[in-house]
């Protein structure tokens, strides 16, 4: 009987501790925004945040981008060859990246690099009582440490994605240029034909959204996490998979929501 | 021994029938404990025995299942209570790792918590405070630019607890301050505990093992066995008391003299 039972226990379990776990992002989520107001008085925190979140991914940010502009493009090129003309190559390479490829690959680079900073920095804080030892001096940890770096995720993966997306078209026109014959002025006017302003701000929309669940997750999994090296590296290792996840299902429901 | 006046009738710290489990794992199963205003008390007991369980209930970061827990006559341990904020600056504490901010220098782990709290002091006024409690703890201004990376345990701990009297706290609560480090360098942590009494007039808990320690800064001695406060006494009372299970740890034996169960608890 029991043996019966257990793919129900397993499933109930699998949903009260969903429940739980959402329950406790949300307050992690209230905590923050409660203290935003604070972001002007603490400036100095969020731009140390934002220089290790932001400006420090832009090398890795570069290469991605440059090569996923690149593999668009011939994708494109090959797949349209004899189809239609030459300059449709910048419109698919142009739409693929500013609906897409650019938000899309930036967040999923981004939650790998600097989610799992995210999470063994929280998990290893916490293991050295520097949580404790901020209520000890009557210090509000969301205040210091998550504000800032909300903040900073919030702003920083959006103009990562900006910068993405211009390397990524960069990336396409170098392969036009150099690979398949087409010149800049065919691939420059595809890029404006079917051009929809909307293109651009979905991309950037999403983006915000990746930011805060990047953000959430890296902290709820490094607050939870087990004590030791093992603890730190399952807590990086569960950030990097359920913002993947995470990031994925809120690009169809964005995508679905906007382009309905 | 430190002397200091103390009233016996004078409590800052009172603890009654405090009780605490983690999971199915009961750590505290009745404690008992008055702290006077002014001494230094010293907990002693077995790794994992939950002395350190006991010292953060006294800063309310963790609420007791059952009993309460009174700081300067106010009881903390409820959950109505949620002026922890004003209760805990008149507090400060020293962890078992130091708990340092690694990404500030040492000035600015110890400025921290001032520039926050204090929004009137200049900023000259704020260095002058660093100054004066590194001077305190032993150490040279120049120290202040040093990363907590680039400290050893011992200075480590010389900084956290110039962090933890950075605020003027009125009691100070330190957590296994003497573990890990070498017997001089732990000389030289009893030393500061001893002159942050007198020097200061601080209530003081210290949590040990060391009874080096012990029994150099302490005016009593409370002993936690089990869940439970079994003896409470100066050091010399605690030096010759004829409680084996004290007797057995003071003097570091394996074995007990006297076999049986859990002894009574005291009175407080």
């Amino acid at each position: 009987m029991s043996f019966a039972l257990a793919p129900f226990r397993f499933l109930g379990k699998m949903v009260v501790d969903g429940i739980e776990n959402t329950g406790e992002i949300c307050y992690i989520l209230f905590r923050t925004v409660k203290v935003l107001p604070y972001a002007r008085k603490n400036f100095n925190l969020i731009v140390k945040q934002m220089i290790s979140i932001g400006v420090s991914s832009v090398p890795l940010l570069f290469v991605t981008s440059i090569f996923t502009g690149m593999v668009a493009t011939i994708q494109a090129e090959f797949q349209f060859r004899n189809l239609v003309a030459a300059k449709f190559v910048g419109t698919a390479a142009c739409k693929m990246v500013l609906i897409e490829l650019g938000p899309l690959l930036t967040a999923l680079v981004l939650a790998g690099r600097v989610g799992s900073a995210l999470a063994a920095e929280i998990a290893s804080m916490r293991e050295k009582e520097e949580f404790d030892a901020y209520l000890v001096l009557g210090l509000d940890p969301y205040r210091y440490l998550a504000m800032p770096r909300f903040v900073a995720f919030f702003t920083m993966i959006p103009c990562l994605t900006i910068i993405s997306n211009g390397l990524a078209l960069f990336g396409g026109w170098i392969v036009c240029v150099l690979a398949l014959d087409i010149t800049t002025y065919s691939y420059y006017t595809g890029m404006q034909y079917l051009f929809n302003p909307m293109d651009l701000f979905s991309g950037i929309i999403k983006s915000f959204v990746f930011g805060v669940t990047i953000f959430l997750l890296g902290y709820y999994h490094g607050l939870h996490a087990t004590a030791g090296a093992r603890g730190v590296g399952l807590a990086t290792k569960n950030v990097v998979v359920s913002s993947c996840l995470m990031i994925l299902i809120l690009d169809l429901a964005v995508a679905a929501i906007i382009f309905r | 021994m430190p002397n200091v006046k103390i009233n016996p009738d004078d409590i800052m710290i009172r603890l009654r029938g405090l009780k605490k489990s983690f999971g199915s794992q009961t750590v505290l199963s009745d404690v008992n404990l008055d702290i006077r205003r002014g001494e230094t008390m010293a907990i002693i007991g077995q790794s994992g025995v939950g002395k350190s369980v006991i010292l953060k209930h006294m800063i309310g970061l963790l609420q007791p299942d059952e009993g309460e827990v009174s700081v300067d006559g106010v009881v903390i341990s409820t959950p109505k209570f949620f002026d922890t904020h004003t209760i805990r600056r008149k507090m400060g504490m020293l962890f078992q790792m130091s708990a340092l901010f690694d990404s500030m220098d040492t000035g600015e782990n110890i400025a921290f918590a001032l520039r926050e709290h204090h929004p009137e002091l200049t900023e000259a006024q704020i260095q002058q405070t660093v100054t004066d409690k590194l001077k305190m703890i032993n150490l040279v201004p120049e120290f202040r630019t040093k990363m907590p990376s680039e400290l050893s345990g011992g200075m480590r701990k010389r900084v956290a607890l110039a962090r933890a009297i950075a605020l003027n706290p009125e009691i100070l609560l330190y957590d296994e301050p003497t573990t890990g480090l070498d017997p001089i360098t732990s000389d030289v942590i009893n030393d500061l505990i001893l002159d942050m009494q007198s020097k200061l007039g601080v209530t003081s808990v210290v949590v040990t093992h060391d009874m080096v320690s012990a029994f150099k800064v302490a005016d009593r001695i409370a002993m936690l066995y089990k869940g439970r406060i079994i003896e409470v006494g100066t050091v010399e009372e605690i030096k010759n008391t004829s409680n084996p299970f004290v007797r057995q740890f003071i003097t570091g034996q394996r074995k007990i003299e006297v076999e049986g169960t859990v002894p009574p608890p005291v009175a407080p």
